[in-house]
């Protein structure tokens, strides 16, 4: 049995594979327990995470996790929907460069640039939106446009013989056949889109949110709140891919991957 | 088994195809003339051997209108517009041919139910003809208990079995089929064997053109054979795939028979010069 726990390749059995997850929960527990028991620690105790924990409660944790979901919720519709156009007009020659030149801007810094929205957006939910609408577009057009490149030729064949004309094999292949992918797009780029919201909620401090929670904790240097939110938004992060990754499930049944 | 050839149905000329300047086939000539039989409606049968890398599906993408021809031309029959006294030909467009490709592509979004329902939208059937026949070609082709089933859930035969029908529906006449035998089992060849024979006894004019690496297959299957191979020119072998041997076998007497010597005689001619090519 040891042995097979050390071989490549090798498949662990129904219960065991879970045994092996657990053993490494309460290892990671455990470590930290052992590191925080002494007199002078760096990170702070479970026990400090707990009364952090509660402090936040009564700080209104509840609402600004409403309000950061609210935000992460809109940003995200109005930003794949401005996505999905430009990526699926994309396949025109014509429209083509538009698409590779916005997946490009990923690289351009958040900070610095979100003067010129206040220009343009007087509320600062507006603003936020706007500026979480414009960079994550960038990373959702760079991850669709992945999609369709990878869509094999033969797939096009198979339409065109089927005598769809261009426009239909565009619906038939690359948006009706790679709908599910979308949801797999919004789910592998949750990790950044989450830490989009939470600095930009920390530069627009006014709608409150996990963001500005973290930021007003950093400043006092109450390490168990600060590690008690970190928690808080890795395991909402979770839930949402979690969640993405069911919906594409059970809305597409011949999703398997 | 007298038969007679009346006008062509499939005239190939002059034919080249290019990847990138790469000249992958070239001077591909091809006339296949509808064959008659008393008593039998009898397609047409046409196998396309060689080996790997040689062009075969390359010729196929061209003879389907899927890719653009370097130079010559495909023409087929424009059965739209002939009548019995006035036959048109026109050049292959895309959606004229039907196309089986090597990997039997299906839309993946699509259960078999869909995708033939799919085929058929531009048939002019009623709602109700349009059912019936899905059901029968459903119930004929053994695909009754995965008729709701995605591409991903069905068996490597099952799919293919259901890119031929949405071709048979979709297209009219041609039917091009790329190694249809490839990882099958013995039920499973049979059933395209008999798929192959289905279509052409239902009607004088559809022409079937498959590819195999199984010689005997091909030999016992197909009317007409074509070996596509590397052509040797002044004694140096060239690296582009043309018609190396045509073998017409109802003049051979060996088409729409029981596998006999003959066929033998065949097999190991065509094995040469494949190996030669
Ligand atoms: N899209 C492409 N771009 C460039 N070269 C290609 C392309 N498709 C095929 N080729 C080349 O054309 C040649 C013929 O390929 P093709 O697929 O037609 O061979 P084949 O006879 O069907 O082989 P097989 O029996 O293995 O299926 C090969 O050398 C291949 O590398
Ligand atoms: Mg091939």
């Amino acid at each position: 049995m040891l042995r097979k726990l050390f071989t490549p390749l090798e498949k662990i059995k129904a219960p065991f594979n879970l045994y092996i997850i657990l053993f490494w929960l309460i290892m990671v527990l455990f470590t930290w327990f052992l590191l925080t028991s002494g007199q002078k620690h760096l990170i702070p105790s479970p026990a400090q995470v707990f009364t952090g924990f509660g402090e936040l409660m009564s700080e209104g944790l509840v609402t600004h996790i409403g309000s950061s979901l609210s935000l992460c919720f809109q940003s995200v519709l109005f930003s794949i929907i401005v996505s999905l156009i430009i990526v699926y007009l994309s396949p025109l020659p014509a429209l083509k460069p538009l698409a590779s030149m916005i997946s490009k801007f990923r690289y351009l810094p958040l900070t610095g640039i979100t003067y010129y929205f206040t220009v343009f957006f007087h509320t600062a939910r507006g603003m936020q939106i706007a500026v979480l609408v414009v960079f994550m577009s960038t990373f959702f057009i760079t991850s669709l446009l992945a999609v369709i490149k990878d869509i094999p030729d033969e797939e096009f064949d198979h339409a065109r013989t089927l005598k769809c004309n261009r426009w239909e094999t565009l619906w038939e292949v690359i948006i009706k056949g790679r709908l599910d992918y979308v949801f797999d797009v919004l789910r592998q780029n949750l990790a950044i889109v989450w830490m989009m919201i939470v600095t930009v909620e920390s530069i627009l401090v006014a709608e409150g949110g996990l963001g500005v929670l973290i930021k007003n904790n950093d400043k006092f240097m109450n390490h168990g709140k600060i590690f008690a939110l970190q928690i808080v938004i890795l395991i909402l992060g979770l839930l949402i891919d979690v969640f993405l990754n069911f919906c594409r499930k059970s809305l597409f049944r011949y999703s398997k991957f | 088994m007298s038969y007679i050839v009346k006008d062509t149905i499939l005239y190939v000329e002059n034919l080249s195809v290019a990847y990138d300047g790469k000249v992958i086939i070239k001077d591909i000539n091809i006339t296949e003339k509808d064959v008659h039989r008393e008593t039998v409606t009898t397609g047409q049968v046409i196998a396309v051997l060689g080996r790997s890398g040689r062009g075969k599906s390359t010729l196929f993408k061209a003879l389907t209108g899927l890719v653009k021809p370097a130079t010559g031309q495909v023409l087929i029959r424009d059965i739209k517009n002939s009548t019995e006294m006035d036959i048109k030909a026109k050049q292959v467009e895309e959606g004229d041919v039907g196309f089986v490709d090597q990997k039997y592509t299906l839309f993946r979004h699509k259960t078999i139910y869909q995708a033939l329902k799919f085929a058929l939208r531009k048939s002019s059937l009623s709602e109700k003809e349009k059912e019936d026949k899905i059901n029968k070609y459903i119930q004929e082709w053994g695909l009754e208990k995965v008729r709701n089933q995605y591409p991903n859930e069905l068996s490597g035969g099952q799919r293919q079995r259901t890119a031929i029908i949405e071709q048979i529906f979709s297209s009219g006449s041609y039917m091009i089929l790329d190694e249809p035998f490839s990882g099958l089992d013995v039920g499973n060849v049979e059933d395209v064997k008999r798929s192959i024979h289905k279509i052409g006894a239902d009607h004088t004019l559809n022409t079937v053109i498959f590819s195999t690496h199984d010689i005997e297959l091909a030999v016992s299957l197909a009317d007409s054979i074509y070996v596509i191979g590397y052509p040797t020119i002044n004694g140096k072998m060239e690296h582009y795939g043309t018609v190396v041997g045509h073998f017409d076998l109802k003049a051979m007497q060996l088409a729409w028979k029981d596998f006999d010597a003959g066929h033998l005689q065949l097999v190991e001619q065509i094995k040469k010069l494949m190996l030669s090519s």
